[in-house]
């Protein structure tokens, strides 16, 4: 029996955290927190004003090294030219979005975790229930109304930080191809529907991060010693999760059909 | 960086009383991260440089040089990329977690008052299991990132012998160097940067949480930020590697 409680506590835990993950959604969806919209909007700034730079900078870092790396792999292959393959494609389709997902993860996943756990343990969750608030509305939903509202355009604010660290790299660094030869193959290689596909899977990865850190958070138990330990589970699982669907993603969106215009 | 050079100091000079901390660690670090790396670095390799560089090649109509790819991706780049952000977000958290109690439960103050160094006692043996456990899972990060990417090959429905081919004929001793090297630094970064944050944890409960949030934020900095500067040094330095043969 000892060892079959591990993955049934695994499947119970799991069981839970979407019965609570259901609960925040559909609570925005159902617009029941647009009573607390001064909340949301309050969250999304605090979101703006702690994370935004964290993020560009871990993209900037990131689309250097999908820089100096494509760079190197194109001279190999006998293509200097197509540097700007790899800066529309590492950085768009897969870094950016993973890159955003660690840093999502890090940043504001395990910020929320700790608020909340925090606000749990001193027993402030309680104190708002008896104030008659509805909690999972006044700290979750909020806290995921405000992601949706802020993250796209951090987002896609992100991608340009990539694609101006790549265009540094390749052609100031590196130096073998000319900033307009760069930019030709870099815009030939993608298109409108990419960044979409893009923007979604990071969206993705962001709902589950909030979601994630809000179950966390919200559940803690056991003192300054059961947040720590929260949050550094949270990240655990999150880490797992921005992998998965990073990977799911780029099997859905581009598995079947590179959409690049080289051949027939 | 005070807390580095304390730390390697009192690491090498005797008396070495962590012999015991430092097994204890070195298992807790395995048994926590084995799985998540395992998931991750799975879905990596096969999402990634698997499928992606395998469209790109395909089009080429030169998968058989997904191999040679596998070898700059995989060794040289995401392996230690990957462990790295693993280990940071599953291990480092929960030192830092762990530490962060201690100091709010005013154990840290306890010990130096019995007398007993925490430096010595606490961070040297958590900073070398950390280090000698991301050298390890390098190993084992390359291991299933290839697997990743055989997988990506069969999903193409490409033979696995040219593949396995340009990836020995690619793959050099220096990569495998620098990779473990840079994955050893890595683990030395995160548990410096995690043992400092828990150890200046204040502030009850939020003061906690509040601590493992900035480290992981500031172990993932430190990490790309050093990535960044050590492939550039590899690269440029040893140029026979960036050659693909």
């Amino acid at each position: 029996m000892g060892w079959l409680a591990v993955p049934k506590d695994w499947i119970a835990t799991f069981g839970e955290m979407s019965k609570f993950c259901g609960k925040i959604v559909g609570q925005v969806y159902g617009l029941r927190v647009f009573r607390f919209f001064g909340e949301a909007l309050r969250q999304c700034g605090i979101l703006i004003l702690s994370s935004t730079l964290v993020i560009w900078g871990l993209v900037f870092i990131i689309g250097l090294q999908c820089g100096i790396e494509g760079a190197y792999f194109d001279r190999s292959v006998g293509a200097p030219a197509y540097a700007g393959v790899f800066a529309a494609w590492c950085d768009l389709r897969e870094l950016v979005p993973y890159a955003f997902g660690y840093m999502m993860a890090a940043k504001v996943g395990t910020g929320i975790v700790a608020e909340l756990g925090s606000m749990r343990i001193s027993d402030e969750i309680d104190a708002l229930e008896v104030m008659g608030f509805n909690s999972v509305t006044f700290l979750c939903a909020t806290r995921l109304l405000a992601a949706w509202l802020v993250l796209p355009f951090m987002y896609i604010a992100a991608i340009g930080a990539g694609f101006f660290a790549s265009y540094l790299a390749v052609v100031q660094q590196i130096g073998e191809v000319s900033s307009g030869g760069f930019f030709l193959i870099f815009w030939m290689f993608q298109n409108p529907p990419d960044l979409l596909f893009s923007l979604l899977k990071a969206m993705v990865m962001a709902t589950g991060i909030v979601l994630v850190g809000c179950y966390y958070g919200y559940n803690a138990s056991g003192g300054p010693v059961g947040v720590g330990t929260a949050t550094a589970k949270s990240m655990v699982l999150n880490i797992v999760f921005v992998h998965l669907i990073g990977m799911l993603g780029t099997q859905l969106f581009w598995g079947a059909n590179p959409r690049a215009p080289i051949g027939g | 960086m005070i807390l580095t050079g304390k730390t390697i100091v009192s690491a090498l000079r005797p008396p070495y009383p962590y012999g015991g901390e430092f097994v204890s660690q070195f298992l807790f670090a395995l048994r926590l991260c084995w799985f998540p790396l395992l998931v991750s670095t799975v879905a990596f390799g096969y999402g990634a440089p698997g499928l992606q560089a395998a469209n790109f090649l395909v089009l080429f109509g030169a998968l058989d040089r997904l191999g040679g790819f596998f070898v700059l991706a995989s060794i040289r780049e995401f392996a230690p990329f990957v462990v790295a952000i693993v280990l940071a977000g599953v291990a480092g958290t929960a030192i830092t977690a762990d530490l962060g109690a201690r100091k709010i439960r005013e154990e840290l103050d306890a010990l130096q008052v019995l007398g007993v160094d925490p430096v010595k006692n606490l961070v040297v043996p958590r900073f070398l299991a950390l280090m000698v456990v991301t050298g390890l899972f390098d190993v084992y990060a390359l291991l299933f990132g290839i697997f990743g990417g055989i997988l990506a090959t069969l999903v193409n429905g490409a033979p696995l012998g040219p593949f396995w081919a340009t990836f020995f004929t690619n793959a050099s001793v220096t990569d495998l160097w620098g990779s473990l090297v840079k994955c050893t630094l890595f683990g030395a970064i995160i548990a410096i940067v995690c043992c400092y944050k828990g150890m200046t944890a204040s502030g009850g409960a939020a003061g906690v949480g509040r601590a493992v949030n900035q480290a992981v934020v500031i172990a993932f900095l430190g990490v790309f930020a050093f990535n960044y500067v050590f492939t550039q040094t590899l690269l440029a330095t040893h140029p026979e590697i960036t050659v693909i043969k």
